[in-house]
């Protein structure tokens, strides 16, 4: 029991029912907020040791025993992407004081951006399979409300897409859910593990396990179920596209990563086989979508999906090694997106305009951006020492063990197509002639530059310092590849 | 970290420091503060040549990711040396020229000097890596800092494009090769190259042998611009000439070749590897040879005669992997070959690096590289002629320069082909020789018009923007000393380079071959007798001659080969084709409307269910738990359905609100039917109050449009929506026939009023067992709330957004 794992969840959700009170004091809320995530990114690095040193922690709430109540579990996978989901709010947090504006700062932006971060970190820790989906409505509710914030026309034409969307999908996960508990008359997942394990997945758990596929994925935006992302993150301004983008996203791949490693890993030749196809389907319609437009949103949306793609390969070969690069790759995804898409808003804020062909040699002026724009851009496709590469090379390593030939090559050229498509955006936006653009003036280049910077850094880091980090991510791997470790953590306390 | 490793990575960590001495020091030229470095660091790899002439070999750990066995392993032979002498060699030059040929006021010399210590880094990484992992690192390294010199004038569109070009096809092939290495690692379970080399004879009937050697191979060829991957190098030409001599001639583009004779040791054992070497580059080198002919850009000549003289090398490295297969060194007929590969490597290095600089003097002494508009200009620029003819002559295999002697074995190599037996080699063997003769004829052309076409001929000062004169002398430094080396070599070959440096790398090549006590005996003869190589030679000067007199006459073969099938056009076409296409496929289902992904999700949702069911044969139908169905259920049941389609084909909001309010009214008796009366309650004031609020909401909505009053009846959409019901009807059916343990509700049953102290169990679920979940859905309430009070009041919208 430890009371530690739920500061993550708690300091946001104070700290957003406290700002409510607060929101014509725009300075109140800017800086409360900031050091509550400085909080939470301390109490995520406390956890995150605490795991390592002392193993898988969990808290039954209101001392109810698992699998009874609800009980909150924190493996080193769910630590570490609590930490990482703190630091990128962070990041975005700071780079919203100087772009998203006071009006919506006054209409209760804080408050909803700390409850989305409530439903992250509460969807990474729970260990309850309903809980995960109080959660995932909790996020939901705060992302509906960030995308349709401010009320432009392009905004309320795709947040009532996005909200369809998601209603649909949350129908079908409290079905889902519903089956499941059917059949297994529990809601703990490491109990749902342990009786599943019991009985050995027989093809009705099977059949669940696809519904709940599509229920992530339509989160996840895996191919055929993306289909709604690219005009919904098109919508909301450069912040809350990085937190979408870097976050929201991963909320779905990381619920698959945990069903399918927890729950329903007894028929992998059926599951692991149609999340693999399904893998290596979105990534090629994410490269396709990404070196398709001329339009810098876009394409760095199209690139969401193909990380997810490659990320939810790893999972599918289910070894240690592709397990491994999978966790390597997700975090370092979450931090290099936030960085791409809080570059792409900095562009957008010097030029007014989304549109590649546009805009031209901006690095005359704005070299800052340019270089920490290319280090970003070399990072997402994968190019040593930068943080995206040892994930890939564990992911193809893990791909050619499990003779996955195809799967593993389709993965390494994609590499080629996402640097394809975001060097395009270098080569023509910030090389090629100088131009003179209407508002440049007016956009804080400086004071916005400094989250990607932060992320930048942290990326370098991350590639750089592997041998530090990797004991932590091996731990997590093992927790993936060892289901009776999260369930003898939970239930055997 | 070791004083090797410091000197790898010094030029990376000056880079750091460049852009402060350009803000500092404005007056003074950026490129003399860089110039020392890599002259002090070829001195200290020039200390090293006492060592690996003895064929000891240096090696330095520097731990990086141990537990995955990637460690910068920094290890000097005698092939890392020789490569490591030619960058910082060449580096100190070509510095020292750039100094004179950029400008310090007009260009931007702190990126320029920025990016090419980077690549001098990177490239001192790659040759002197043992670990595949950390040379990968460096590999691709070299690509985008070749990347950022070939894009060093921005501004320009060729410029971008050439960049792009040669960053796409070489970061290909890079990747390739990671391929290629991750299959060796799974092979041998090392990264090291020492250690796989070890293993070389357990792995080469291994599966993946073979797809590790295509990978690999495409990493080399692409970089080291081998047909049909040469294309990137022409275009690379837009880069600062100083930046073509060096990387795009001497250094970056050897990297291929390096890597081919790295691992000739492990891949050499199969006759695969010596058939495309050998093959890919006796064609690099015909064809390279045969466009330079008809090119009239003077860097445009060298670009393509670069790119055969790397064919040339690497073919000779493939007949040479052949020596593998016969036992010693000492009647080896093929390690001639690969000698005349290392050879010619330092040769090619001297004169090609002096041409480039002589062009990029003509260039900016004459405002053109166009020999249409250049000839005469031998009285102008007296000692740049001089340097030029040397270069050129070399070039072109004439003596007394060292080209000729490199070209004599290179044909002696090619002959030797004809004595192959192995892998089928018979069939085609005599094609080698013949391949080699033409290609050495087109070199002779080109050779040729480089040097008359520019100096000699009509003097035409109506076509050059400046008046010519003679290059300063700061900038006729580097080329000068890379002529004389042109010179020096061809007499003195054996006492400076035999033993010093071609020996070494041979071991370096081929260790399995030496045993204790030998060693590779390196002779290089200026005259050996009247041997079929010298015939060649003369043929090819005499044809040479010929050709190049009646060149007018015979260019217009040039035009035979349709232009549509250039690879060049090809390349465009596939970047166009692919986004313009990629464009469009995504745009064809991206359509912006809710509905379409809706039929999109469903659809799958259907086919992959029913799919998922059918395979898994988990339909289960089971009745036994199931409690009768009276009349009453099915009444309401009936209800139920005629409702909910009532409301999809109301004509009216009103009606099909007031519908949707009967449906749930009718769910709510269910809960009566089944004993749940508080739930029953619950459902009942929310139908009540969500039916009020619809009504309050769409009395502000204007009235329903009649869009057209015969709605098309859709089948797909009917279809689908039926399926899904089905699904998730039959999916509940087995779910609930398959009940395979005791529900945990027992536990609340049991537990409700003694544990928790309440009567009403679903109460104390929601605020005692699962309190937790309550707590978050009223946040849900409480964000909405604030969204919906947000979107009423704050309106953002600009005129000029969407």
């Amino acid at each position: 029991m430890n009371n530690l794992i739920i500061l993550p969840i708690l300091i946001p959700f104070v700290t957003a029912a406290i700002l409510i009170f607060f929101h014509k004091k725009v300075k109140v809320q800017r800086w409360f907020s900031a050091l509550s995530s400085i909080a939470t990114i301390i109490a995520a690095l406390v956890l995150v040791q605490k795991v390592h040193t002392d193993g898988i922690q969990s808290l039954n709430i209101s001392s109810w025993d698992a699998p009874f109540g609800i009980t909150l579990v924190s493996d080193m996978l769910s630590a570490l992407l609590v930490l990482t989901t703190s630091i990128v709010a962070f990041v975005c947090l700071i780079y919203s004081f100087k772009s998203i504006g006071a009006e919506r700062e006054k209409y209760y932006y804080y408050p909803v951006f700390n409850f989305l971060i409530v439903g992250v970190n509460g969807a990474f820790t729970t260990g309850d399979i309903f809980n995960l989906f109080v959660f995932f409505e909790v996020m939901l509710m705060s992302s509906y409300v960030l995308i349709v914030l401010g009320g432009t026309k392009i905004q309320l034409r795709e947040s009532i897409k996005y909200l369809l969307v998601n209603v649909i999908s949350s129908a079908l996960f409290v079905i889902t859910v519903a089956y499941l508990y059917s059949v297994v008359g529990t809601l703990n997942m490491a109990h749902i593990s342990q009786r599943i394990a019991e009985i050995g997945q027989p093809g009705i758990l099977s059949v669940i396990a696809v519904l709940f596929l599509i229920v992530f994925g339509l989160k996840g935006a895996i191919f055929p179920l993306y289909f709604w992302m690219p005009g919904s993150y098109y919508a909301p301004p450069a912040p809350v596209l990085a937190l979408f983008g870097a976050l929201l996203t991963k909320v779905g791949v990381y619920s698959i990563t945990r069903t399918y490693t927890l729950f329903f890993y007894h028929d992998q030749g059926f599951t692991h086989e149609l999340l693999q196809l399904l893998a290596l389907v979105s990534i090629i319609a994410g490269v396709i979508g990404a070196i398709a437009y001329w339009d810098i949103k876009k394409v760095i949306i199209y690139n969401i999906i193909v990380a997810v793609g490659v990320i939810l390969y790893g999972v599918s070969v289910m070894n240690i090694d592709a397990l491994t690069g999978s966790i390597f790759y997700l975090i370092h995804d979450m931090i290099i997106k936030a960085a791409l898409f809080l570059l792409v808003g900095i562009m957008i804020a010097i030029t007014g305009t989304s549109n590649l062909k546009k805009i031209s040699g901006l690095i005359k002026r704005y070299p800052g951006v340019g270089w920490t724009f290319f280090i970003s851009a070399l990072a997402l496709a994968g190019i040593p020492p930068l943080s995206g590469f040892i994930g890939k090379l564990l992911i193809v390593q893990g791909g050619f063990e499990g003779s996955s030939y195809v799967g593993a090559a389709i993965v390494l050229m994609s590499s080629l197509l996402v640097l394809f498509s975001v060097m395009k955006i270098f080569i023509n936006g910030f090389w090629g002639v100088h131009r003179a653009y209407e508002n440049e003036d007016k956009a804080p280049v400086k004071w916005l530059l400094i989250s990607p910077v932060i992320l930048v850094i942290l990326s370098a880091l991350y590639g750089i310092g592997t041998e530090a980090i990797l004991p932590y991510i091996s731990q997590a791997a093992e927790t993936l590849a060892n289901p009776s470790m999260y369930i003898d953590a939970v239930l055997k306390e | 970290m070791s004083l090797l490793h410091l000197a790898i990575i010094a030029p990376l960590l000056y880079a750091i420091l460049v852009p402060l001495f350009y803000k500092s020091f404005r007056q003074i030229h950026t490129g003399w503060f860089v110039l020392p470095l890599p002259i002090i660091l070829f001195a200290y790899f020039f200390s090293y040549i006492s060592t690996t002439r003895h064929q000891a070999i240096v090696m330095e750990t520097l731990n990086w990711i141990p537990s995955m066995g990637i460690n910068f392993t920094a290890k000097v032979d005698g092939l890392g040396l020789l490569f490591a002498l030619l960058i910082t060699g060449i580096g100190s030059l070509v510095i020292l020229y750039s100094i004179y040929y950029l400008s310090k006021t007009k260009e931007k010399l702190n990126t320029f000097y920025t990016y090419l210590l980077l690549f001098m880094g990177a490239m001192l990484g790659v040759v002197l890596s043992d670990n595949l992992i950390v040379m990968y690192a460096f590999w691709e390294l070299t690509s985008f800092s070749s990347f950022l010199l070939i894009g060093y004038w921005y501004q320009r569109e060729k410029s971008r494009y050439g960049a792009q070009k040669s960053m796409i096809i070489t970061v290909f092939g890079g990747l390739a090769m990671l391929g290629g290495i991750i299959l060796l690692h799974l092979m041998t379970g090392s990264f090291s190259i020492t250690e796989i080399i070890a293993q070389a004879h357990d792995i080469v009937n291994h599966s993946l042998f073979i797809p590790a050697l295509l990978c690999v191979l495409l990493g080399a060829f692409t970089k080291s611009a081998q047909f049909p991957f040469h294309i990137w190098l022409p275009d690379a030409m837009e880069a600062p000439t100083p930046v073509s001599a060096y990387l795009h001639s001497a250094t970056m583009v050897k990297a291929g070749i390096y890597l081919v004779a790295r691992l000739t040791p492990v891949f050499a054992v199969d006759g695969l590897w010596v058939w495309l070497v050998a093959g890919f580059g006796i064609v690099t080198l015909f064809w390279g040879s045969f466009s330079a002919v008809k090119q009239t850009d003077l860097k445009s000549i060298l670009a393509f005669s670069t790119v055969s003289q790397l064919g040339l090398i690497m073919s000779l490295l493939g007949v040479g992997a052949a020596a593998l297969h016969f036992p010693g060194v000492e009647d080896n007929l093929y390690i001639v070959a690969t000698t005349a590969a290392v050879f010619h490597l330092i040769n090619h290095a001297t004169f090609k690096g002096s041409l480039f600089m002589v062009a990029g003097i003509v260039d900016h002494e004459t405002g053109t590289r166009d020999i249409r508009k250049l000839g005469g200009l031998m009285h102008f620029m007296p000692i740049t002629f001089t340097i030029a003819i040397i270069g050129t002559f070399s070039m072109a295999g004439l003596p007394p320069f060292n080209g000729f002697l490199s070209k004599e074995m290179f044909f002696t190599g090619m002959l030797h082909v004809l004595e192959l037996d192995l892998f089928n080699f018979q069939s085609v063997a005599i094609l080698f020789p013949i391949i080699a003769w033409i290609a050495s004829v087109f070199t002779f052309i080109y050779s040729m018009m480089l040097v008359f076409k520019t100096f000699t001929g009509k003097h035409q000062p109506e076509k050059l923007d400046k008046k010519p004169h003679e290059a300063p002398i700061g900038m006729l430094i580097s080329p000068t000393i890379l002529a004389s080396l042109v010179i020096i070599i061809f007499f003195f070959s054996n006492s400076l380079l035999s033993e010093n440096i071609i020996e070494p790398a041979l071991a370096a090549i081929f260790p399995g071959l030496l045993t204790e006590g030998t060693g590779f005996m390196v002779h290089i003869d200026i005259w050996h007798g009247f041997k079929p190589e010298l015939f060649m030679t003369l043929g090819v000067i005499a044809f040479g001659i010929l050709l190049y007199l009646t060149y007018p006459k015979w260019r217009k073969i040039y035009k035979l080969f349709p232009d549509k099938l250039a690879l060049n056009r090809l390349y465009d076409g596939i970047l166009e084709r692919a986004q313009n296409g990629s464009n469009r496929l995504t745009n064809s289902y991206m359509t912006g409307s809710i509905r379409s992904y809706l039929v999109y999700i469903f659809t799958f949702f259907i086919i992959i269910l029913a799919t998922s069911l059918f395979v898994k044969n988990a339909f289960k139908l089971d009745t036994s738990k199931v409690s009768s169905i009276g009349i009453y259920e099915l009444l309401l049941a009936l209800f139920i359905v005629i409702g909910a389609i009532s409301t999809v084909f109301a004509k009216t909001r009103l009606a099909s609100i007031l519908l949707l309010g009967a449906v749930g009214y009718m769910v709510s008796l269910f809960y009566v039917l089944f004993r749940a009366p508080d739930l029953a309650l619950t459902q009942l004031v929310i139908e009540t109050v969500s039916v009020a609020l619809f009504l309050v909401c769409f009395y502000h909505l204007p009235k329903l449009r009649k869009e057209d009053s015969r709605v098309r009846f859709k089948l797909m959409n009917a279809l689908i929506s039926v399926g899904v019901g089905i699904m998730v009807t039959l999916i509940a059916l087995s779910a609930h026939s398959n009940k395979f343990f005791q529900s945990i509700s027992q536990y609340y049953i049991e537990n409700t009023y003694t544990e928790a102290a309440g009567k009403n169990m679903v109460n104390v679920i929601l605020v005692d067992f699962r309190g937790f979940d309550t707590l978050f859905e009223i946040t849900v309430l409480a964000i909405a709330s604030l969204g919906i009070y947000g979107m009423i009041r704050l309106r953002l919208t600009r005129g000029d957004e969407e």
